[in-house]
């Protein structure tokens, strides 16, 4: 078998049969390993592996045969810890597993608490949780698009122009974040029957001027990537992900969007405030990196518009419908259990908790959570091989993992 | 993996050729000058605080107008920022490129994972602060620390590189820990600390050998490799190899025990 046979697939029709002959597990006996094949580590310190993440290529030349991921560089052993920590002590030790969007694990964590303890969250404070989750995808899509400006290589005019471009645009929302919670990342404000702080007045006013000049910066940066040839030369008909592999692999998000699959949890199982507003799904048939990256931007614009209808729908009220917190073991379970599954930047979020019972009942006595980034990265194994060296940045890149929620 | 001081005042080359000791003055000058104002970063980034390092090299905050560029490779660093967690399959390999870093070299230790390893200190996996592996000259403490926090610390490595340079005897910065943090030891000994038993470390440096890191912990090449532990008291056992083909895995010698 020559590996250059398994050329890229033609940048117009997309083939998902292109790639339905990959067998991540192959057996590579055909080749004689002396002579043939070299191996190349990349990671788990790499600039491009988004965290400390390695992959073990197998190349015929510059063509990638066999790629093997490996994860585990950052297990930080966040469900144990969990275990030994109290329900109202979990929600900054979460903050810390998806770090590129803290909001959203916070609102995981404290929905999963709420089931299990049965505790009901006012429509503020919902409201309030909702915009910052959509705030916080905006900021986490623009981390991943300078990311991937980087990845790229300079295509969107020199190395670090759109990092650049990106990070200035995000520290305006950070700078949001901050009036409200008193932190740039890492907020901790989220609690178990609402939030802890409340918005500061003229708040709303100074999100929409933000918002404003980010969403005429986002409709830039779209032009910017969708005419540069460069650009879709390296991610048009690269990494294509066919929707059935996607299903079958478990991927959600936006890379799952980007396969042709219109799923979307905000929409198919809305929680918190999104029963009462509507959201429009992204999705491209196509299910290469530049589908991907389309989704993202054009999903950073969607958010950009629920916010603002957010931020203007926020109802007066109380903003925690629990007893304020006194003391760390004021939350007690009863025996049960709880799933609550949501839709992150990077897809579906799953928290599964047990309740304590009598012995344990302040903390959970088992906590599980699914997360999307190690999903993402599960194929890895089938996007890769047939493509050069050059295109695993790419591949990988869009992909967007985050390797303290993969690991924990 | 010992830390030695003795070593780290840089004497430049210059200085031993002939005729040049009277300009050695003014060119001593210049070059302190270059060093301080170039150094070089090498961004450990595993974790959140790498996003914060990020934010600094970004636009806001602009490391560069220090002349501190973050570069993709060790061989081209001054100074290694750990930011974020380490945990005990990644250390060696930190140790690993700490090693691959040209002299002099300088390393900062940002954010609390990198300090003292924050609250997962007493986890089984992550190592309790990257100073019980290399040496630390900046503590910045935080979790994670702001960008401006950042630039502060890299201007204290400054200073302390123009007192270096300048033949001055540069204090060891404190390890930044709260009295609570002292009374109570971590669940897990530091790593190749005096107190940690030798049967946990041996079990850890072959469970990380055995996790692929080769010839990372090869370092004290002349002292003996240590047995496996069978016969240990211990809980911990050690899996069987998986990956036959990497090196052996030796520890530490016994007198870096009693210095780290
Ligand atoms: S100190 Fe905090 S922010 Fe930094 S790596 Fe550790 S947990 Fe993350």
């Amino acid at each position: 078998m020559s590996a250059s046979s398994a050329a890229r697939p033609s940048s117009a029709a997309p083939a998902s049969a292109a790639r339905l002959g990959v067998d991540p597990h192959r057996d590579l006996s055909d080749y004689d390993p002396e002579a043939d094949l070299m191996v190349l580590n990349m990671g788990p310190q790499h600039p491009s592996t988004h965290g400390v993440f390695r992959l073990k290529l197998h190349l015929d030349g510059e063509t990638i045969v066999r790629a093997v991921p490996y994860v585990g560089y950052l297990h930080r052993g966040v469900e144990k810890l969990l275990e030994e920590l109290t329900f109202v002590q979990a929600t900054p030790i979460v903050d810390k597993n998806d770090y590129v969007s803290p909001m959203t694990n916070e609102q995981a964590i404290n929905m999963a608490f709420e089931a299990l303890l049965g505790i009901e969250v006012p429509r503020r404070a919902r409201y309030m949780r909702t915009l910052f989750a959509e705030m916080q995808r905006i900021a986490s899509h623009l981390l991943w698009l300078s990311t991937f400006g980087i990845d790229m290589g300079g295509a969107l005019g020199g190395g670090t122009t759109l990092f650049m471009h990106c990070f200035r645009e995000r520290e305006w929302i950070l700078d949001l974040f901050e009036l409200v919670t008193g932190a740039r990342f890492h907020y901790n404000t989220h609690t178990i029957g609402g939030n802890r702080h409340d918005i500061p007045a003229g708040w709303a006013k100074q999100v929409h001027t933000t918002l404003d000049l980010i969403a005429s910066r986002i409709d830039e940066y779209l032009e910017l990537s969708t005419t540069n040839s460069i650009f879709v030369a390296r991610t048009r008909g690269v990494g294509i992900l066919p929707k059935e592999l996607a299903l079958e692999l478990g991927i959600t998000g936006p890379i799952l969007r980007a396969s042709g699959v219109d799923h979307d949890l905000r929409r198919d199982a809305p929680f918190h405030a999104y029963d009462e507003i509507e959201v429009k799904v992204q999705t491209e048939p196509d299910g290469d990196c530049l589908s991907r990256a389309l989704v993202r931007v054009r999903e950073m614009k969607e958010s950009i518009r629920l916010s603002k209808l957010l931020v203007d729908g926020i109802p007066e009220g109380p903003i925690c419908g629990a007893r304020p917190i006194k003391n760390p073991t004021q939350f007690k379970a009863k025996e049960g259990q709880a799933y609550v599954a949501l839709e992150t930047p990077r897809g579906e979020l799953g928290t599964y908790v047990i309740g304590g019972g009598k012995n344990k009942a302040a903390s959970p006595y088992r906590l599980k959570i699914r997360p999307p980034s190690l999903h993402a990265l599960s194929a890895l194994p089938y996007l890769l091989p047939g493509h050069s060296i050059s295109d695993t940045v790419v591949i990988l890149g869009s992909l967007d993992p985050i390797m303290g929620e993969a690991d924990r | 993996m010992a830390v030695d001081e003795s070593d780290r005042n840089y004497e430049h080359p210059l200085y031993s050729m002939p005729g040049l000791s009277v300009a050695a003055t003014s060119v001593d000058k210049l070059l302190t000058w270059g060093a301080t104002n170039s150094l070089w970063v090498f961004a450990m980034a595993t974790s959140c605080c790498g996003i914060e390092l990020m934010a600094t090299a970004a636009s806001r905050v602009d490391a560069d107008r220090m002349g501190t560029i973050i570069r993709g490779t060790p061989r081209q660093c001054d100074v290694m920022v750990v930011a974020g967690t380490i945990t005990v399959k990644m250390a060696p390999r930190v140790l690993k490129l700490w090693e691959q870093m040209p002299e002099p070299k300088w390393c900062i230790a940002m954010g609390s994972c990198a300090i003292s390893g924050d609250f997962y200190r007493d986890i089984y996996s992550v190592i309790p602060g990257i100073d019980t592996a290399i040496p630390v000259d900046v503590y910045i403490p935080g979790c994670p620390p702001n960008p401006e926090q950042l630039m502060a610390g890299l201007i204290r490595l400054q200073e302390k590189v123009r007192a270096v340079r300048g033949g001055e005897w540069a204090p060891k910065d404190e390890r930044p820990e709260t009295e609570a943090m002292q009374k109570t030891a971590p669940s897990i000994p530091r790593l190749l600390s005096a107190e940690r038993s030798p049967d946990v470390t041996l079990a850890q440096l072959l469970g990380a050998g055995n996790l692929g890191l080769g010839g990372a912990l090869n370092r004290a090449a002349d002292a003996p490799p240590l047995a496996a532990p069978q016969e240990t008291s211990d809980a911990i056992t050690t899996q069987a190899p998986t990956e036959t083909s990497e090196g052996a895995v030796e520890s530490p010698s016994e007198d870096e025990h009693a210095d780290a």
